[in-house]
């Protein structure tokens, strides 16, 4: 076992353990201290990242299970990316979760080296094991705020739903291993392209089970029913955790599981086309997210179905089979990660304790905190697209990725135009409520018009994401190529 | 040795079925002892196929300590909803559907498949190769698990506690 393979991973989780451990000798009104322990560890466990570089040669450790190349180099530097800025969001919220102090800042760095793993996973066990790290850590996280019962319910109906989805998946983990004989994502490959595959339809049954279970993890239809329930009820940087590292683990282990194990390319062995099922699957997230979205009045229920939107919007650059699609995927991510991020941080600030995220919480923002509101809109237009943002980009070449060279589901691309349209209403809904809203007119109730005075880690974590939206919109080559580097292990016709 | 199989793999489907599907009572005590019947055949099964670990684990874990949670659980609730719960046609139609095709699946690999083909050592499953693949091949999975239990030993806490601020109020 190659240890410098994975310092990474192991540099989070001593994170984690000492957090958990300097917990219990910190006084309670020290605990956010922590936070920005946390917050600084992870900021050198990213710089040693960048630092190290992508990988030219992919690296596999002794038992090919865990895998360093470019794509894993992304999605960590992605995932820890999130892990800072959602620990500084935490910072802020600590005071309300009550029985968590440093716990939670632990928690976050669990969930985090199970992301980190699962970027790398190069088998079935790794790709299980790594996502059970995730969910479970998240089952937990969501249901901290334990006085709250909205918080309570997210995380049981999180539980059930969540189990059930492992268990689906581990059945079609069995099934593959059954026909396969094997679960390194490699000599499946291998496997295929010889022929070795003598019971097909089983192998197909286990890649349908498999198919399932990451579905669940990126809440895709019809797979989502559990995301507006816990994006709502889950504590705010949870939720922001949530829809970002969560879903982006799910993306990264289908593009693997798709390109590497399965080898669903357009010269490759045509065992298996979820083409047709893949576009079929997109086009129902994207209707359903943007259509459940338009008469939300909830916040968090609001980006929670929006979430479910951008989810099917990102399934169109796996659904393009190609490398631009794919790198598109990863693009539109790491636009998401910010707009995302700086949406809920918004939120959280705004939200009166234990009370529920309703659209009039919005009215006179931009009297009571122009840095929030401005931070806000560009968010929320970044995530419907709009150009010059982060967002935009990642749209129109996942848009693009679909119609380039060949426009294989030209239907798709019209559901596609028809979401955004759908989400323009939505998410103006928002910008509309900032700078015209009247608050609670049901109530005759004056909105609160008292300034609001920002924590540092708060401003800190609102710049970057404003820095990351607008030189993600207006300068986005760096980023483009360093895509388009990362998918290259994928081995995709361009 | 094979009728030991036919035995173990009848009353294994029977006892999982008792566990959803029991004409006579509904009480979810019940289905939470068909369930231990289940596993036990399932452990014998997994003695036959010389998975002894397997066989082992599957009692102690199952049988033992989850269905006793299961039990705690179903007494301390006293569920009495699920015994007057009729069952639901379109669950039970889709149900079965899928049953149908995956058993439709299973019994057309099994026909394709020759016996013995491509049939694994026969001591994989034994305790001895099964640890050391776990020390040696699969460690680094070993070890997130670990780390998955100490999770969940922290979340067991965190979420048992009750909040500070509310003991002070009462």
């Amino acid at each position: 076992m190659n240890l410098t393979l994975i310092s990474l991973e192991i540099g989070v989780a001593l994170l984690g353990v000492l957090v958990l451990l300097a917990g219990l000798w910190t006084p309670p009104n020290r605990q956010h201290l922590l936070g920005f322990c946390t917050a600084l560890g992870l900021t050198i466990v990213l710089a040693l990242l960048v630092k190290q570089g992508v990988a030219v040669d992919p690296i596999t450790d002794s038992s090919g299970g865990f895998v360093l190349d470019g794509l894993a180099v992304f999605f960590k530097a992605l995932f820890l990316l999130a892990g800072i800025l959602v620990t500084l969001l935490t910072m802020g919220f600590s005071n309300r979760l009550r029985t968590a102090g440093a716990e939670v800042y632990a928690l976050n760095c669990f969930a985090l080296c199970g992301m980190l793993f699962a970027a790398s996973a190069n088998s079935f066990v790794m790709l299980f094991v790594s996502i059970e790290l995730i969910t479970i850590t998240f089952y937990v996280l969501t249901s901290l705020q334990s006085h709250r019962l909205r918080s309570l319910e997210a995380g049981v109906k999180y539980l059930i739903l969540g189990a059930a989805a492992s268990a689906i998946m581990v059945f079609g983990i069995a099934l593959i291993y059954g026909s396969a004989h094997t679960l390194q994502f490699n000599f499946i490959a291998n496997g295929l392209a010889a022929g070795h595959m003598k019971q097909l339809l089983l192998f197909q049954l286990g890649a349908l089970l498999l198919l399932a279970g990451l579905a669940f993890k990126i809440a895709a239809v019809p797979f989502q029913v559990w995301a507006p329930d816990v994006y709502q009820g889950a504590p705010t940087p949870v939720t922001a955790f949530l829809a970002i590292g969560s879903k982006a683990a799910g993306f990264v282990l289908l593009l693997r599981v798709l390109y590497t194990a399965f080898q669903v390319q357009p010269d490759g062995p045509r065992l298996l086309e979820p083409a047709a099922l893949l576009s079929l699957m997109a086009a129902a997230t994207i209707l359903f997210g943007s259509l459940c979205a338009l008469r939300q009045r909830n916040l968090k229920r609001l980006l929670g179905y929006a979430s479910i939107a951008s989810a099917g919007y990102a399934l169109l650059g796996i659904v393009a089979l190609n490398e631009r699609g794919a790198a598109a995927v990863l693009v539109y991510l790491a636009g998401y990660l910010f707009a995302i991020v700086a949406a809920f941080t918004v939120i959280s600030i705004l939200t009166p304790d234990d009370e529920d995220e309703d659209l009039s919480i919005l009215a006179e923002l931009h009297q009571r905190s122009p840095m929030m509101a401005v931070t806000l809109t560009l968010a929320v237009a970044s995530l419907a697209g709009i150009p010059p943002l982060a967002g935009f980009i990642g749209k129109f070449l996942l848009l693009r990725a679909v119609i380039e060279p060949t426009a294989t589901f030209p239907w798709l691309v019209s559901v596609a135009l028809l979401g955004v349209v759908a989400s323009l209403y939505y998410y103006f809904g928002i910008i509309r409520e900032i700078f015209w809203g009247t608050g609670q007119w049901w109530t005759e109730k004056k909105p609160e018009s008292a300034r609001i005075k920002l924590a540092d880690s708060q401003v800190v974590v609102l710049l970057i994401c404003l820095l990351g939206m607008l030189v993600l919109g207006l300068y986005p080559q760096p980023l483009l190529e360093l895509a388009t580097d990362a998918v290259q292990v994928l081995k995709l016709a361009n | 040795m094979e009728i030991l199989f036919y035995i173990f793999s009848t009353l294994t489907l029977l006892c999982g079925a008792l566990v959803v599907f029991n004409p006579f009572s509904r009480n979810p005590v019940t289905s939470a002892m068909f369930l231990v019947l289940t596993i036990i055949c399932m452990s014998g099964l997994f003695v036959l196929l010389k998975a002894f670990f397997l066989a082992a684990v599957q009692i102690l874990v199952y049988a033992g300590a989850v269905i006793v949670l299961f039990l705690f659980v179903i007494m301390l609730l006293n569920i009495k909803e699920e015994e007057r719960q009729r069952f639901r046609k379109f669950g039970a139609f889709l149900g079965a559907a899928a049953v149908a095709g995956l058993a439709w699946i299973l019994v057309t690999t099994m026909m394709n498949s020759r016996a013995g083909e491509r049939s694994v050592a026969n001591n994989a499953g034994e305790t001895k190769p099964l640890g050391e693949l776990l020390f040696t091949h699969y460690v680094l999975p070993f070890e997130i698990v670990s780390l998955l239990l100490l999770v969940a030993m922290v979340g067991c806490i965190l979420l048992s506690k009750t909040p500070e601020t509310e003991e002070e109020t009462e």
